[in-house]
């Protein structure tokens, strides 16, 4: 039981109340709590925990970007990984032992009072969409004219530091910026709207599958490397941006199928700024808000779980290992059909799809196995709609291990382009993050998932009236969440390599 | 929650449905618990009774699962701390 004194008067006092016969059941949905205290207590003591354990797996760090060979570790792989498993079992027991549902509720629909917006919000929104629209503009024409250096390139380092990898961050960290930004939400202002209804049917099938093209040539093509590439993509993507919008109306498209407004919108969700009628107002990182029904689909759930494989994907292929399995199964596709590139672009695109298909396929069977397990009336796939919030933290946290230091060691370059992209620096500055960078980013997995757990005990509660199979729900989806974070923490460990056969 | 995401399989007949929302239930237990958390103010004086029954004998067995939970958590502390001490 964790010591806060608060928690405990709660949960003791629920007990007594129970046992008297005197509980007032209609009391229990609508009293108000005192709760961020105790709630901070809880956070230092899981906050404390994540870093003793991240301390003592020191092993390495580092997805994309370094290819230097690394410390060994001071333990054991399998003890590190174990640890990490460890980690995620007792958060979950940790979890299972707070039952009270009152308490629960109100720190997963805590929120704080709002803020009324109505004096800045219109300026700052036309700010917002100027930049937005100023950048994309800029971004398609330095990619052409502009130096092709990858980090003196404007249109490389807004596309990867700033929508790839900064911008995410400030919008599961902070709010969601996206709508505002979004320059072709904007430029669609102008444009003739709306002339057929988009098809309800494909739901937002569309916007995985955009995703999973948009990782598939950030894998293939030389995007990051080459801005004349790159800028020949955006100028694509604007062209089928636009024509989608126009056609099907900007609200449905950037709703159901523009891959990057989906994704904001979906990490915008647990972001702890959020929007309301009124103003602005504060949730605790990882909770959906209750008004938002943000999974409807089985396409929302692959898009989230998409999320998670994306970044364990490009993770795995710029390590060692993962370079190792590429050139082998290269090899062993040799049947003298295919030229060396084109296998290569075969396997990649291979495990890309196969390994989304294990991670969905895993996650699916989670939620058949909680509904035979405890024998509720509640469908399957509800299940799996209900328990997909969670899994938007622990992409969170993936994404931040993955590309903090990206966005650490290139924003002054970043900057000194930015503020002069016509006249782009000869020699950008870049930075070489600390070597404690690689224990912050595990702790980064760890947390993403600990944060996951308690979002899917609060779940639980919210959909079983019995608290035992409310908790008996959740075992299959902690050994889901074990199993990606092993993943995920053995690939931090790997040592890093270039992904081979690549341009 | 609606009825959208509830069904019965086939092989198995509910123990009950709620008369507020129809919303079937496999145990009477879980039939009570959901009248008492979603349909509080709607309860009769037996049902209400009932109601306060199941959650009494929820939290006895609460009590027993979390005695089970605080175990494993020491198993997986010590499990690891022995661990650690043997290995490095």
């Amino acid at each position: 039981m964790p010591s806060s004194p608060e928690s405990e008067d709660a949960a003791t006092g629920g007990e007594k109340e129970s046992e008297e016969f005197s509980i007032r059941p209609a009391a229990l949905r609508t009293s108000s709590l005192n709760f961020p205290r105790s709630l901070l207590v809880h956070l230092l003591m899981l906050a404390g925990m994540l870093f003793l354990f991240a301390g003592l797996g020191a092993a390495s760090n580092g997805m994309t970007l370094s290819k230097q060979p690394r410390d060994p570790m001071s333990i054991p792989r399998w003890l590190y990984l174990a640890t990490g498993a460890g980690v995620i079992g007792a958060s979950a027991l940790l979890a299972s032992v707070v039952t009270d549902r009152e308490y629960i509720h109100g720190v997963h629909t805590w929120s704080g009072p709002e803020l009324s917006v109505d004096l800045w919000w219109r300026p700052l929104v036309w700010l917002g969409r100027g930049v937005g629209v100023i950048a994309l503009a800029l971004a398609v024409y330095l990619g052409f004219t502009g130096p092709q250096l990858p980090t003196a390139s404007f249109t490389i380092l807004v596309t990867f530091v700033v929508v790839r990898a900064g911008l995410p961050m400030v919008t599961y960290l902070g709010g969601n910026l996206w709508p505002t930004l979004n320059p072709w939400r904007t430029l669609l202002m102008w444009l003739p709207t709306g002339f057929i209804e988009y098809p309800r049917r494909f739901h937002r099938w569309p916007a995985v599958g955009g995703l999973l093209l948009l990782v598939w040539i950030e894998v293939i093509l030389p995007v990051s490397a080459v801005p004349r590439v790159l800028a020949s993509m955006i100028v694509i993507y604007t062209v089928l941006t636009l024509a989608g919008g126009m056609l099907f109306g900007p609200e449905a498209w950037f709703k159901n199928a523009d891959p990057l407004a989906v994704l904001f919108d979906f990490f915008g969700s647990i972001a702890p700024v959020q929007r309301r009628t009124d103003g602005l107002t504060i949730t605790l990182p990882g909770s959906i808000p209750p008004d938002r029904d943000v999974f409807t689909n089985t396409s929302d759930v692959a898009f989230v779980v998409f999320l998670i494989w994306e970044l364990t994907y490009s993770g795995f292929i710029t390590t060692e290992t993962g370079a190792g399995t590429i050139e082998a199964l290269v090899g062993m596709t040799d049947v003298g059909v295919l030229g060396l590139q084109a296998r290569a672009i075969v396997v990649y695109t291979g495990l890309l799809i196969a390994g989304f298909a294990v991670f969905f396929g895993a996650y699916w069977s989670a939620s058949l196995l909680s509904r035979r397990y405890t024998g509720t009336y509640v469908t399957a796939r509800q299940i799996a709609f209900r328990f997909a919030g969670p899994l938007l933290a622990i992409a969170a946290g993936y994404h931040l291990a993955h590309y903090v230091e990206l966005v650490v060691s290139l924003s002054p370059a970043l900057l000194m382009v930015a503020s002069a992209p016509l006249s782009p620096p000869a020699n950008p500055l870049t930075l070489a993050p600390p070597g404690w960078f690689d224990g912050l980013n595990i702790a980064f997995v760890l947390v993403g998932h600990v944060v996951g757990i308690w979002a899917a005990h609060a779940t639980a509660f919210e959909v079983f009236a019995s608290r035992l199979v409310a908790i008996r729900s959740q075992y299959p989806f902690i050994a889901v969440m074990i199993g990606y974070t092993v993943l995920s923490l053995w690939i931090l460990s790997l040592p890093g390599a270039t992904p081979p056969f690549l341009l | 929650m609606t009825l959208d995401g509830i069904a019965v399989p086939e092989t198995e007949t509910p123990a009950g449905r709620c008369e507020y929302c129809d919303r079937p239930f496999p145990t009477a237990e879980r039939l009570t618990l959901h009248k008492g958390l979603e349909h509080a103010d709607e309860l009769d004086a037996s049902e209400q009774e009932a109601f306060e029954a199941a959650r009494a004998e929820e939290e006895t067995q609460l009590r027993d699962f979390r005695l089970n939970a605080i175990g494993a958590i020491i198993v997986l502390y010590f499990g690891l701390l022995f661990l650690y001490a043997i290995v490095t």
